[in-house]
């Protein structure tokens, strides 16, 4: 039997309560947590197959370090959210080994292949911004306890893998030529794919309970326009052209291009020319899945094999 | 002999450029790198600074970012033209390194020594 009412929880977690234990929630709240937790730990662990693909292609030894470091801090920061959820009732086991590809609930995104070194640092750059960006507003305001508790490490590691990616950006701008080429073409289909990251806009926004239970403080419109505050002016420093400009008259960023807009995977391209298309075209597209989704997750679900010997001996 | 006393007492004509590496903090934690006891030695030689260094791992995923956090801040010192940094192992890098102003720094941060 819960402690309180939907009603009270909502008002008391607006009055600065911090919910620690499960016997504390409503079945709402719950239920928002999890759908919250799963997305954060879902992305953090398709992000690491989807990094290791273009870390190959790092330029040197050292910087090979760097990127599977990053790789490496993305699966730990999946597994600091998996075991948050086993708290809630989830099973750790299940949730990576037993679902279907298609059941992960990481963004589109991240079921797109990365395939140079200068899409894994524009990834860095703007997903990890991205990232940054979610889960700083849920450090700030979540009124789960054990949540921001576990953010401080991640919000700390997140931190260096926007910097590496800054810093690359940097260096292969600074090189010119092909290299910025390269930049300026990741730019180019990530950057339009960050915004759809964030979701529905404000306007049309159903509501999924994060904001009243306190488990977010920002919106969807916010958040998008404090991750396009970092990132439209780091494109401009760095000569790099970025669909979006700040509108002095109504005090915030605005897209140059149709939003949401149809995505050719297969090209890496957004369609601008076909202009909006809704929300729904959408969803039916991100149910779809990317190109990628199936095999990260079958790489991720190898062990599988080695961990049946063990369960079995 | 504590590990510190290993390393070199900063020559009069390079001072300047130990001050200057105190502005660089390392990536993860807010402490220098003079501080934190990866700066081995500095040498200037006809506006080359020569910067001797360690990290506290062999894969330390920082390295590179550390590199060019050194030659830039060096850069900006007026006498240098060009940096060359040294990666050295020995000795390797150990807590005891760590200054006792760092060590007051990390204290703050929460980390322990």
């Amino acid at each position: 039997m819960a402690q309180f009412t939907d009603e009270e929880l909502k008002e008391k977690v607006h009055d600065g309560f911090i919910v620690e234990y499960p016997e504390e929630m409503t079945e709402g709240y719950k239920k928002a947590l999890i759908v919250q937790l799963l997305v954060q730990a879902d992305t953090e662990l398709i992000s690491a197959p989807a990094y290791f693909g273009a870390a190959r292609d790092a330029p040197s030894t050292n910087t090979m370090v760097s990127a599977t470091a990053i790789i490496q801090d993305e699966l730990a920061h999946a597994n600091i959210a998996y075991r948050l959820l086993e708290d809630l009732g989830m099973e750790k086991e299940h949730l990576l080994y037993g679902r279907q590809p298609h059941e992960f609930k990481h963004p589109y995104g991240f079921d797109q292949p990365l395939e140079n070194w200068a899409e894994l640092v524009v990834a860095n750059g703007f997903f990890d911004r991205a990232g940054i960006t979610l889960l700083g507003d849920v450090y700030k305001n979540t009124s789960y306890g054990p949540l921001k508790r576990a953010l401080v490490k991640v919000d700390q590691e997140e931190t260096f893998h926007l910097r590496h990616g800054e810093m690359w950006m940097k260096r292969l701008c600074a090189a010119g030529g092909e290299a910025k080429e390269k930049v300026q073409s990741a730019v180019d289909w990530m950057f339009p794919m960050a915004i759809e990251w964030f979701g529905l806009p404000d306007d049309r926004k159903r509501h999924s309970g994060q904001l009243e239970y306190k488990l977010k403080g920002l919106t969807n419109d916010q958040l998008r326009q404090t991750w396009m505050d970092a990132t439209v002016p780091l494109c401009e420093r760095l000569g790099l052209d970025a669909p979006a400009h700040y509108d002095e008259e109504r005090e915030e960023y605005v897209l140059d291009f149709p939003f949401p807009c149809q995505y050719d995977p297969d090209e890496k391209r957004w369609l601008f020319d076909e202009g909006q298309i809704s929300w729904d075209d959408v969803f039916a597209r991100w149910k779809a899945r990317g190109p990628m989704n199936k095999s990260y997750v079958e790489t991720l679900q190898e062990g599988r094999a080695f961990r049946d010997l063990l369960v079995a001996a | 002999m504590s590990a510190a006393a290993l390393l070199e007492e900063p020559r009069a004509e390079t001072r300047h450029l130990w001050d200057a590496l105190r502005d660089v903090l390392d990536p993860e934690i807010p402490i220098s790198l003079v501080d934190l006891g990866l700066i081995y030695d500095i040498a200037l030689d006809d506006g080359t600074a020569l910067v001797a260094c360690t990290f506290t791992a062999s894969a330390c995923p920082c390295i590179e970012f550390i590199k060019m956090d050194i030659e830039e801040r060096l850069l900006q010192e007026p006498d240098v033209t060009r940096v060359v940094v040294q990666e050295v192992w020995n000795p390797p890098w150990t807590r005891e390194m760590v200054t006792p102003e760092g060590r007051k720094k990390l204290k703050e941060f929460g980390v322990a020594l």
